[in-house]
Formats: structure tokens, C-alpha cells, sequence
């Protein structure tokens, strides 16, 4: 389903991915593990269409489509979604307003009418419900007075409502307590299917109990530097990155 | 004997008498048609004609006029002197009658005979002189003590192609007195408007203004509005402003008396060559007053925003609470801003703060949200009225307050 291909990519004049290859099939879902600043977040933009990053090669191919021309819009109505590492406030903008938009956003690209408001209002509460995040919360401006975990949440709602075909979670357990590491990993649970894959950027074992990649991935440099099964994640958790060093 | 104040000013005049000549050539005629005036009437005539003649049109060389040249687009409009209609409802308990006819009441003529904005803001108004000059035109808005009025008074002002019109609007809120007045512009064609507003709220009175300026592009639109507040008493003023080729909004408001206050937001949107001018002055004049001033201003295109506001603390103004901020958002390159807040304070025990930024929409939302699918021009759009709505939170009216967002939300579709 998604296939990068040796991609290069640099910001303000220093490259960041370094001929990275990466390739996900349907269904499954992917962990990818490295050092602070090997350029984890740099790749989950470049993915997403964030602007100001110079891909100097190679590309990424949803579904074998190219997607290095697409606005992040049009990512999105193809499937694409990031949960941010930082997820964005944005303030004046209310919560529920911009769910409604982006679901109508989404919709309108792909050539389908508005939803229903009553038919979305019900999905937001069914959505809300399993994360355990409550009407106020929905009513305030997106991610405004949000607590560090209950952004991750939101990061994890958005993905619920909007349903991706890829997702690519860029430590979203990161300031998590345990429980909400729990509800979480249940809502990434929940979306688990053949038809929809996740890419899991995580620096801990822990997330890993309990979304079950399928593959994990050692991220070094720019570059994917080792590949294996959930094992993998073990064994880095009591030796570190030094054999990767760069 | 009322008359306008003659001031001396230097020999190296900032002033352009020259352009008097042009914008007067319709007076003779207009004089001829008025029949019957009182006297002190046509003695303020006179003196402001006198006036208007050594200093003529505001000139960009006047420190208050220095980013706003209407010269040029007023200059066109010395021939015809138009008649402005206001129309509107008839609300229960609210006394409208014309001005002309409301000349022998004292209140009436005080408020006609106080120049605005003084001089010592340094925003000279030679635009109140020339309305004194074709005072003939304007309403008297009146509500008697510990009335409020629930429904509020919708103005439409209109005003033909290419003339000038100038009237006056005089507002009086008696005691404990509760109004709310949206005031609606929306001219066709080219004409320069300048309308001049007296407003009075006496103790415990709150008058609520909206203003909705969508005049055409082509027209020029200057406001002067000298609002005295008494004790106890609100001035809560609302400005959705996004018509006329030029518009100056002048706005100076008096905290008369103890724990006065006064609310000026104000929303600009601005593209084209437009040019959006707010110059306002709030003088604290007694003790526990509070002032605030919210001025937003979004500007496309090559357009053109100036935002001057002073807070005058008076020496016996102690405890005032005065607040100021400006915020303008540039959408293109080739638009601009220029902002002078200013603070003159000679009270010691006053809270007061002022800030003003100019800056572009910022980046990391406008990503965050198309990486949610939502398109670029609605994720700034959406960014745009979130930066907007802010100057419309005072308003209680829940169908007021979506009337002014709508319009803001059509305005960014064009
Ligand atoms: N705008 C920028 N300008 C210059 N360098 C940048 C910029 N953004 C990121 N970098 C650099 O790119 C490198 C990769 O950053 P990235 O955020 O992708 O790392 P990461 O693997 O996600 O790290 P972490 O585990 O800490 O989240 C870092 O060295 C970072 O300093
Ligand atoms: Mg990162």
C-alpha cells in the first residue's frame, strides 16, 4: 500500500533522509525505532506534504501512486494521516467546527456530498465515547487548554472520524499516563484491518505490548539501518542505538 | 454666541488652504436654498466656513493625517452637495426626530457646537468643519430615562452618486437609558460620506454601536463619532469595516465621570488599493474608568491599514484602567500597515497597556489543518475568522454576533 523509495530529503540546506526505503503492505502495521534527531519526524512530514522540506530524491507511492505532487489535502483525501508529535493549537477554531470541515473537506475532494450534521454528531459522540473525551473538551478551540496527553487523544479522535487508509503515528505515546497509553492503543486497535495500515514512531517497548506491530524498523541517520519482527523492539529496549551509530 | 474655535497655527503651514476652493465651489448654491436657521446656526456656519478656508482638506504634512492622504479622492466631489436619507424602523420608546427640527433644544445645539476631535490629539478635523458648513441633513436619537430597548434600531444610511454628503447624528441616552444601533453603509457607486455623531450617555445609560461599513469601492467614507460617557455609564462599540476606496473612522470618546467605561472593537478588512483608517482617542477624564480598545485588521492585496489610538489619563483620573491593542494580519506582500498607539498619562495610579503586532498567518495551523483534508483557502479562511471574531465577543445579541460573522465569512469568499 505505501512504498517509499530511496528518499532524500533536506531542510534548509541539510539532508535529513538519506535514502530511506520503506515499504508497508495492507493490513499490517510498521514501528519505527531510532535516535532523537535521526529524522523520524522529518520523514511523517515529508509523508504528510509539509512544505519547506526539499526532496531531492526518490518518492512515495500510496497505493502505486505517486503522491510527491499532491498538496496535503489531497493526501488526506487519499488516505493519508499524521498524528502529530506536536499537535497544533488553534486557536478561535472550535473543535467540533474543524472536525466537521476537514470530514467535509475530505468529502468534497472525493466528490461526495456534505455529511449529515446529525449523522456527524453522532459519530463524534461514538468516537469521543471510546476515547474517554467529553463534550467540553470538543467545544473548546482545538487542542486550546488541552493537557499534553489529551492532545495525543485528539490526535487520536481526528483519526478515528476521518478513517485513513495509512496512518502514521509519530509518538503518540509519548506523555501518555498508563491508562491513557491503554485507551490509546485500544482506538489504534479498533481501526486495525487488512485494508488499513499504520507506520508507529515510538521510542518505547511499552506501546509496542500493545499495538502489535508486525514489523519494526531501526531508523539511523536518514536511513532505515535495520529491519526485523517484534523482537526487535525487545532487544533495542536493553541495548540502545550505540551499534547504529552513525 | 456659538462659534468654532480659531486656532493659530505657525508660519510653515502643514495645512493646504488651496484645496478649500474646490470643495467649497457648491456652497453658494446651498446657502441660497436654506431658508430659515437660528442664528447661533448660521454663526457656526460661518466661522467653521472661515475655518475650513485656512485650513482646508487634512494633509498627510498633519501628524494625525500622516499615513492617510484623502486628497486625492476627495477632490472630485466640490460640485454637488447630496442629500443623505437615513431610514429605518420605528422602535417603541425610542424618540427619532430630524435635526432640523430639534434646533431650539439646548442639548441639541451643544452637541453641534462641540468640536471634534479637539485639537491637542494632533488629528486636526477640518471634517467637522465642513460638516458644520452643509449642516443640513441628520436624525436626533433620543431614549428618556430607565428605558431599555430590547429590539435594537437598524439606521441605513444611503447616499446617491457623485457627491459629497455630510450629516449628523445625534444620540442621547438618558438615565439608566439601554439602546443598541446598527448602523448600516452600503452605497453604490462613487460619493464621498462624511458623517459626524454626537453621542451622549448620561449616568448608568449603555449604548451598544454597531457599525457596518460596506460602501462601494469606489466611494471615499469619514466618520467622526465624539461619544461622552457619564458615570456609571457604557459605550460599547462594535466596527465591521471593509467598504470605500478610503475610509477614516475618527473616534473620540470622553469618560466623563466615575467608573465610565467604553469597548472599541473594531474589525478591518481591507484588499485592492483600499485604505482603512482608525484613529481614536479616549480620554480619561475621572477616576475608576476603564477603557479598551480591540482593533483587528486583515489586509489583502495592495491595501492599506492605519490604525492611530491614544489614551489621554487626565490628572484626576486615578485608578483608570485603560487597555489598547491592535493586531493586523497581512495576506500578501504588497499590503501594509502602520500602526501609532500612544499613552499620554499624567495620573500615578493608573493600569494601562497598550501592543500592537503586524504579522502573516501563521504556518504550523494552516498545515495542521490540510493535513486533515481541509483545503488550503478554507484553513485560511478559518484562521482568518478566529482572528477576526474576537472584536465581536462583547455582543450579547447571539443574531447579531452570527450576522457580523456571516459577513466577515462572505467577504472572505470573494
Ligand atoms: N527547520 C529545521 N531546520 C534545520 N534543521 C531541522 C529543522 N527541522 C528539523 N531539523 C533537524 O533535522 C533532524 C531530524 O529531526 P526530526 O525531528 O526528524 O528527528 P526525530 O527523529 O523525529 O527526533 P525525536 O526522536 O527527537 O523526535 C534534527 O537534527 C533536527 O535538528
Ligand atoms: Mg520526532
Amino acid at each position: 500500500m505505501v512504498q517509499i523509495k530511496n528518499l532524500h530529503a533536506s531542510i534548509a540546506g541539510k539532508e535529513i533522509l538519506k535514502g530511506l526505503t520503506l515499504d508497508i503492505p495492507d493490513g499490517q502495521v510498521h514501528a519505527i525505532m531510532g535516535p532523537n534527531g535521526s529524522g523520524k519526524s522529518t520523514l511523517s512530514y515529508v509523508i504528510a506534504g509539509r512544505e519547506g522540506y526539499e526532496v531531492t530524491g526518490g518518492e512515495i507511492l500510496l497505493d502505486g501512486q505517486n503522491i510527491m505532487a499532491m498538496a496535503p489535502e489531497e493526501r488526506a483525501a487519499a488516505g493519508l494521516f499524521l498524528a502529530f508529535q506536536y499537535p497544533v493549537e488553534i486557536p478561535g477554531v472550535a473543535m467540533t467546527m474543524f472536525m466537521k470541515t476537514a470530514i467535509n473537506g475530505i468529502r468534497k475532494q472525493r466528490g461526495e456530498g456534505e455529511i449529515d450534521a446529525l449523522d456527524f454528531l453522532k459519530l463524534m459522540k461514538k468516537k469521543q465515547a471510546e476515547l474517554g473525551m467529553s463534550d467540553e473538551m470538543m467545544k473548546r478551540a482545538v487542542n486550546v487548554g488541552f493537557s499534553g496527553g489529551e492532545k495525543k487523544r485528539n490526535e487520536v479522535l481526528q483519526m478515528a472520524m476521518l478513517e485513513p487508509r495509512m496512518a502514521v503515528l509519530d509518538e503518540t505515546d509519548s506523555g501518555l499516563d498508563i491508562d491513557a497509553l491503554k485507551v490509546v492503543a485500544d482506538g489504534v486497535n479498533k481501526l486495525r484491518s487488512d485494508k488499513r495500515s499504520f507506520l508507529v514512531i515510538t521510542h518505547y517497548q511499552r506501546l509496542l505490548d500493545y499495538i502489535k506491530p508486525d514489523v519494526v524498523h531501526v531508523m539511523a541517520a536518514g536511513k532505515i539501518v535495520k529491519t526485523g519482527g517484534p523482537e526487535l523492539a525487545l532487544e533495542l529496549e536493553k541495548t540502545g542505538y550505540a551499534e547504529y551509530a552513525a | 454666541m456659538t462659534t468654532a474655535t480659531v486656532t493659530k497655527f505657525p508660519e510653515k503651514s502643514p495645512y493646504q488652504p488651496d484645496t478649500a476652493e474646490g470643495i467649497l465651489r457648491a456652497y453658494e448654491a446651498f446657502v441660497a436654498e436654506i431658508d430659515d436657521q437660528p442664528q447661533w446656526l448660521a454663526d457656526l456656519r460661518k466661522s467653521s466656513l472661515k475655518e475650513f478656508k485656512r485650513r482646508g482638506i487634512p494633509t498627510p504634512r498633519l501628524e494625525g493625517w500622516k499615513f492617510t492622504n484623502i486628497w486625492p479622492l476627495v477632490k472630485a466631489y466640490g460640485d454637488k452637495i447630496g442629500q443623505i436619507k437615513v431610514s429605518h424602523d420605528n422602535v417603541d420608546g425610542v424618540i427619532i426626530t430630524p435635526l432640523l427640527q430639534m434646533l431650539d433644544q439646548d442639548w441639541v445645539k451643544a452637541a453641534l457646537s462641540e468640536d471634534m476631535p479637539p485639537g491637542q490629539h494632533n488629528t486636526e478635523n477640518t471634517l467637522w468643519h465642513l460638516g458644520n458648513i452643509y449642516l443640513r441633513n441628520g436624525i436626533v436619537i433620543d431614549v428618556p430615562a430607565n428605558t431599555e430597548i430590547k429590539k435594537s434600531l437598524e439606521l441605513l444610511t444611503s447616499a446617491g452618486e457623485g457627491a459629497f454628503f455630510t450629516d449628523r447624528m445625534v444620540i442621547r441616552l438618558q438615565k439608566n437609558a439601554r439602546l443598541t444601533i446598527v448602523e448600516d453603509h452600503w452605497g453604490k457607486g462613487a460619493f464621498w460620506k462624511n458623517r459626524l455623531t454626537h453621542i451622549v450617555l448620561e449616568p448608568g445609560a449603555k449604548l451598544t454601536h454597531i457599525r457596518i461599513q460596506d460602501d462601494s469601492d469606489k466611494s471615499v467614507y469619514t466618520q467622526t463619532t465624539n461619544v461622552h460617557v457619564g458615570r456609571d455609564a457604557v459605550y460599547d462599540a462594535v466596527v465591521l469595516c471593509s467598504g470605500a476606496a478610503l475610509s477614516r473612522n475618527q473616534v473620540r470618546v470622553t469618560l466623563d465621570d466615575t467608573c465610565a467605561s467604553c469597548h472599541l472593537n473594531s474589525a478591518t478588512l481591507l484588499r485592492g488599493e483600499q485604505l482603512g483608517d482608525t484613529t481614536i482617542l479616549v480620554e480619561h477624564r475621572a477616576p475608576h474608568c476603564q477603557s479598551n480598545q480591540n482593533i483587528r485588521t486583515v489586509l489583502d492585496g495592495r491595501a492599506h491599514g492605519v490604525f492611530q489610538g491614544k489614551v489621554h489619563v487626565h490628572q484626576p483620573a486615578q485608578k483608570t484602567d485603560g487597555f489598547q491593542m491592535s493586531r493586523a494580519l497581512l495576506l500578501s506582500e504588497g499590503s501594509e500597515m502602520d500602526t501609532k498607539p500612544e499613552l499620554e498619562i499624567y495620573a500615578d495610579d493608573v493600569k494601562c497597556s497598550h501592543g500592537a503586532t503586524t504579522g502573516q498567518l501563521d504556518q504550523e495551523p494552516l498545515f495542521y489543518m490540510q493535513s486533515r483534508g481541509i483545503e488550503e483557502k478554507t484553513a485560511k479562511a478559518l484562521l482568518i475568522q478566529a482572528f477576526v471574531a474576537e472584536v465581536f465577543e462583547n455582543i450579547e445579541d447571539e443574531g447579531l454576533k452570527t450576522a457580523l460573522e456571516r459577513k466577515v465569512e462572505a467577504w472572505l469568499k470573494l
